[in-house]
């Protein structure tokens, strides 16, 4: 297993912030790779499949987190993270705030 | 042994099982388990965990199916949110280390993070705190199954612990199994203390934070008398209290043989003992022991005990029965007497920095028409199967008591045009109890049938004191000289005006003031029922001309104290047995 530590940077565009939805998709995400990603702001780091933890980062719109992978897939997995942070976690073009508003 | 002391707003004396609620109306379960069952707990645990984690995955397809996938997306994001692996291993420590029921631990650990997400800048965020009070409702059903319970269904006797109570918790509760209630906050004349009172079983609020130190199941003695709460209590006070509980099962019986005696002097004066109540099962309270009538039904629960405004049909439905079962004795309505801040149906109040001094009551039913005139309509329809009598609570100016008068008046017409039966001539009444209302109680006597004093908010008003604050509680004192005065003000333009007058706040309930009242010249009590014995007994035992000597000489003396005593003593002389 490749040790190597990749760390990118991200600025969190929509809104809401890191949402309810928004970081379960994360975490989906995640479990997809072979890799462990940690989430950070500020100082405090939390493991990229704990949504719990993810949301209680408390990141809103403007925010920068910091995102840290380790393993096989490192590269890619922070790859598909940037896409769905740039895709403001809207899924097949839903309307995400209404998916939120409305459970 | 632990004692509590609170504000006594029920009395009498329980012995009994605690049952521990939480802020939501659910039992706070019992906090520790013993070491060699930590196994078994982490696997009941797991168990709940899986088993929501089912319920979850469920609802999220059932959703997904029936309103698109998106809406099944908070679904995912709860069940992601239980398999977290942090939480997961905090509440396996809690259990561990701390032994920790997994109750506790999910309780405890959840709200800590709904509090992290409430503490969150972004309200959007902020409000996910929801969702974590709904996994953690969800695990607690999972983790006591069947027990995870309010008070509306109970199988055995239990006393009541609470933060605080609802007026729906209250309004609903199982009445068969409630024994007491102690709450940390409120005050007198709270909903706690009213349902207690109504239920007749003993209740202390406003304790101070004490939950933490109690478990389901712990033995509690509630001191009614006292506003005493005793957690725990050792054998040599459980033995004290068993024997007092002992003496008042005693003097109860012993009262009950005076139900079918007049209420009267020793000289023979017949007097009017009413009963105030709030429920309509209560009237089987105010037969029971031989009420002349009700003289105050207060209709709040109505508005408190449903989400939704209670419709004319809901409102009659109660009026009727109590109306039905009091026959040719009147039944006294007390129409809407609540803020705006405590009806869900009524938009928020913009302005109310000082309720009590704000839209409530009266007020509040002339702004919302269709409401008042709801309540007025079934009043009227009620009127047509009894002695059933109207009254406006908060009277503080003329023209409110002719704009309610008004209204009814107007609902009349209405139902005379449509041929609905009621009684025309009903008595029509108000509440004398904002000092102006005193001030200017020869104007006001012209234009009702009768008045009812209600000592509780005189008091509040006359002497400027929030009785639920206790940095100032000690100033509400209804044997203040200026309140006796204002009673004697309002007793003696009633009576020169010939129009009959009643007293229905907490003071004409406590024996205490009953030789000072009758000796003011009032003929009409109304009281809790439980104590309608206990007044009459003092009633029969005392002449007007002690009474009237009696209070002569109270209204000679300048403070509150020595009025108290002065009428303490007088009390323990002609029925020793009733001295405190």
């Amino acid at each position: 297993m490749c040790q190597s530590k990749i760390t990118r940077k991200v600025i969190i565009t929509n809104s809401e912030g890191l949402h309810a939805r928004a970081a379960t998709l994360v975490a989906e995400m995640v479990r997809r790779f072979e890799a462990r990603v940690k989430l950070a702001k500020d100082c405090e780091g939390v493991e990229g499949t704990d949504v719990l933890q993810i949301l209680s980062l408390g990141a809103a719109q403007g925010e920068q987190l910091m995102l840290e992978a380790t393993g096989e897939d490192a590269e890619r997995v922070l790859d598909a993270l940037i896409d769905l942070f740039a895709s403001n976690f809207a899924e097949n073009g839903e309307n995400s705030e209404e998916a939120e508003n409305q459970p | 042994m632990q004692k509590l002391q609170g504000i006594a707003v029920s009395p009498g004396v329980v012995i009994g099982e605690a049952l521990v609620m939480d802020n939501e109306g659910f039992r706070i379960p019992r906090r520790f388990v013993t070491r060699d069952t930590v196994e078994d707990e982490l696997e009941r645990l797991q168990a709940a965990i899986d088993a929501a984690s089912r319920q979850i995955e469920h609802h999220r397809e059932a959703v997904s199916q029936e309103l698109g996938k998106q809406y099944g997306a908070i679904f995912e994001a709860h069940l992601q949110m239980l398999q977290d692996s942090r939480l997961r291993s905090e509440l396996e420590e809690m259990i561990r280390q701390r032994h920790y029921s997994p109750e506790y631990a999910v309780s405890r650990t959840l709200r800590r993070y709904a509090q992290v997400f409430e503490r969150l800048e972004s309200s959007y965020l902020a409000e996910r705190a929801n969702d974590i009070f709904d996994i953690e409702k969800r695990l607690l059903r999972h983790l006591l199954g069947r027990r995870r319970e309010g008070i509306s269904h109970l199988s055995s006797p239990v006393l009541v612990l609470a933060h605080n109570l609802t007026p729906s918790e209250t309004a609903n509760l199982d009445r068969r199994f409630v024994r007491g209630f102690v709450t940390e906050v409120g005050g007198p004349g709270g909903h706690t203390a009213i349902v207690a009172e109504a239920l007749e079983i003993p209740a202390v609020v406003g304790t101070g934070p004490f939950l933490t130190d109690v478990s389901g199941g712990d033995q509690v003695i509630i001191d009614g008398d006292k506003g005493l709460v005793i957690l725990q209590p050792d054998e040599e006070t459980l033995a004290r209290y068993q024997h007092e509980v002992e003496e008042i099962r005693t003097l109860a019986v012993r009262l009950e043989s005076l139900r079918d005696l007049p209420a009267e002097t020793a000289d023979g004066v017949r007097l009017q003992l009413l009963g105030n109540i709030e429920f309509p099962y209560e009237v089987d309270h105010c037969v029971d022991r031989g009420a002349d009538g009700v003289g105050l039904y207060r209709t709040e629960f109505l508005y408190l005990g449903s989400e939704s405004e209670p419709t004319e049909e809901v409102h009659f439905q109660a009026y009727s029965q109590v109306v039905r079962a009091m026959g040719d004795r009147p039944v006294t309505i007390r129409t809407f007497d609540l803020g705006a801040d405590k009806v869900p149906h009524l938009p928020a109040p913009e302005d109310e920095r000082n309720p009590f001094l704000g839209l409530r009551s009266i007020r509040l039913a002339l702004r919302n028409l269709p409401l008042f005139r709801t309540q007025l309509r079934a009043a009227l329809r009620a009127s047509a199967l009894g002695n059933l009598r109207v009254m406006f609570p908060l009277i503080s100016t003329l023209l409110e008591l002719r704009q309610a008068k008004m209204v009814l008046a107007d609902v009349m017409e209405d139902l005379e045009e449509h041929g609905v039966e009621f009684n025309r001539n009903l008595d029509i009444g108000m509440m004398v109890e904002v000092p102006a209302a005193v001030m200017m109680i020869d104007r006001f006597l012209e234009e009702v049938d009768f008045l009812s004093i209600g000592t509780n908010d005189l008091i509040q008003y006359t002497l400027a004191v929030d009785r639920s604050n206790k940095d100032v509680v000690g100033l509400y004192n209804a044997a203040d000289p200026a309140i006796l005065k204002l009673i004697a003000t309002t007793i003696d333009a009633a009576e020169r005006a010939s129009v009959p007058v009643n007293l229905c706040g907490q003071m004409s309930g406590s024996p205490t003031y009953t030789m000072l009242l009758l000796g003011l010249g009032l003929r009409r009590f109304s009281v809790t029922p439980s104590v309608i014995p206990e007044i009459k007994n003092v009633c029969r035992h005392v002449t007007t001309e002690q009474c009237r000597a009696v209070a002569a000489r109270a209204m000679t003396m300048e403070n509150a104290r020595d009025i108290k005593s002065y009428l303490k003593e007088e009390l323990k002389k002609r029925l020793p047995e009733m001295g405190e």
